[in-house]
């Protein structure tokens, strides 16, 4: 698939909420990152043309229909906002839309916001209402909860491959230690592989500490033409690959149940639109909803062989700074997954980066970020390219 | 009635209801509608034995509301012995990965609010 584009894409602000159990409502949070990026990006918000909010559960909040919520309180209620639900991928999704869209020559200032405000519901709610995400009929029905799905990945990884359950906890281990180092992180902990192996068992093989944190959280990036963002003066980056791609709705439709297709789909499109390979990747925050996603992402995304990833954490190469870094911020595992935030997130990490905000965890030397995110076990995917200016 | 329901009611006589793409030979659930492979519409219903080995699996012991009273219990795929099509569904009385060795004999046994039913042979 390819496509002519009128207009080259660019970040030029971004902000976030704290992410955790936040007390303010979905509405007050998914504002007060709208503002955050707008100050970042040092525009008047009468100059943002569309809005494109993503969120999963409002209803769990009592308020659906986010988009012109937002629009009101920023000043601009004439503007079009479109509402997007992609499961835990919304955020990417809705960033690859409203990407499009500025590509396009539609818009030239876009406000892209992700939300989630869930924890007061309690786990037995998230639990119940995160495994409608899946392919419900084959799936949530029959007891599958969401640890319980990609422990059915982890289990075929350990019985295929090289690799223990000490392994995957190595990912969780890494992933806190980036996540100290970020001061908007749900879970600032630094653990050791054994505080992984003995926490509770939630569906074997995956334990506790294997498995994000439910989180509270709202994300915001304002994207733009280049022509804007090169009049405009402030520090920006350019997207230069966004690829999507599908996966069979339930992992039993796989050919393998150590790979994610649509990963490798959306890679490939992002890969190719940006003229690069894998190896051209200074650093990557990839979807590690459990500790076993983040091992087969980074195979999926073409940084290390099938079957190689669990190696290469125990190696050390994707610790910050290592070969390659990945999820500097902490990752979904530690500094959280606000399920609609969590995409635009991502982005928002990859913006610091590449702008010299990241403080205590920048990647040295960084010029490309990806960010790979997906809905529920990588039935929808998104993966995009951004370079510093 | 729905494909959906011709599923669930092969399903409770052990049986997965499967669709044979007449065009490429491809085989689908039978909630299928297009072939995957070829995109033709027509398939050849087929009643395929409910019986398989274990693909992978899981023991939930935080499970979604309504299964409770059943934890733990195992969240298997099972991969049929005469198809190369999986089927996934709810085991009850797992508690342990040594009740489960991967590759474990397993038939589909009914379906009811838990889904399809999988039971050792």
């Amino acid at each position: 698939m390819s496509a002519t584009f009128v207009e080259k894409v660019c970040v030029i602000g971004a902000g976030s909420t704290k992410y955790g159990k936040l007390d303010d409502s979905i509405s007050d949070i998914s504002i007060q990152a709208s503002v955050d990026a707008i100050g970042s990006a040092g525009i008047e918000p009468k100059e943002i043309k569309a809005g494109y909010i993503s969120n999963v559960f409002g209803i769990a909040d009592k308020q659906v229909h986010l988009g012109p919520v937002v629009m009101s309180n920023l000043g601009i209620s004439e503007r079009p906002s479109l509402t997007i639900e992609s499961a835990c991928g919304s955020g990417s999704i809705s960033f690859r839309e409203a990407y499009a869209n500025v590509a396009a020559g539609f818009y030239d200032v876009v406000l892209v916001t992700g939300v989630e405000k869930v924890t007061h519901t309690g786990t037995d709610w998230t639990t119940t209402y995160f495994s409608y995400c899946s392919d419900f009929f084959y799936e949530g029905q029959s007891g599958a909860s969401f640890p319980g799905l990609f422990a059915s990945m982890a289990r075929a990884y350990l019985t295929e491959f090289k690799a223990t359950e000490e392994d995957f906890a190595m990912v969780a281990v890494k992933n806190h230690e980036n996540g100290l180092l970020n001061p908007k992180a749900h879970l600032r902990k630094k653990i050791s592989v054994d505080d992984v192996m003995n926490s509770a068992v939630v569906a074997s093989p995956l334990k506790l500490y294997d498995c994000c944190p439910f989180s509270d959280g709202a994300s915001s990036v304002i994207i733009c033409s280049e022509k804007f963002a090169k009049d405009h003066g402030k520090d920006y980056i350019e997207v230069i690959g966004s690829g999507r791609g599908g996966s069979p709705a339930a992992l039993q439709g796989r050919e393998h149940l150590t790979t994610i297709p649509s990963t490798k789909i959306a890679a490939e499109a992002a890969y190719k639109m940006a003229g690069i390979t894998p190896k051209d990747v200074d650093f990557a925050e990839v979807h590690d909803c459990f500790t076993i996603a983040e091992v087969i992402d980074t195979e999926d995304l073409g940084f290390f062989e099938k079957g190689k990833g669990v190696e290469a954490v125990r190696e050390g190469q994707t610790k910050l700074n290592g070969s390659i870094s990945i999820n500097p911020s902490g990752g979904l595992k530690s500094k959280g997954h606000p399920i609609g935030a969590t995409g635009v997130g991502q982005i928002v990490e990859v913006f610091d980066q590449l702008t010299g905000k990241a403080g205590e965890r920048t990647v040295n030397d960084a010029k490309i970020g990806l960010t790979h995110n997906f809905g529920a076990t990588g039935a929808s995917c998104a993966v995009h390219l951004f370079k510093s200016v | 009635m729905s494909s959906t329901q011709q599923f669930i009611d092969a399903a409770k006589s052990g049986k997965i209801l499967s669709r044979k793409c007449k065009n490429c030979g491809h085989h689908h659930l039978a909630t299928v509608y297009f072939c995957q492979n070829c995109g033709n519409r027509e398939f050849e219903d087929e009643f395929l034995d409910g019986q398989g080995s274990i693909a992978t699996y899981t023991i939930i012991t935080v499970p979604p509301a309504g299964f409770d009273k059943y934890t733990p219990y195992a969240w298997v795929v099972l991969k049929l012995d005469n198809s190369e099509l999986r089927v996934s569904g709810f085991m009850a009385g797992i508690a342990k990965p040594a009740d489960l060795p991967m590759g474990t004999k397993a038939k589909i046994v009914g379906f009811d609010d838990r889904g399809i039913i999988i039971e050792k042979e």
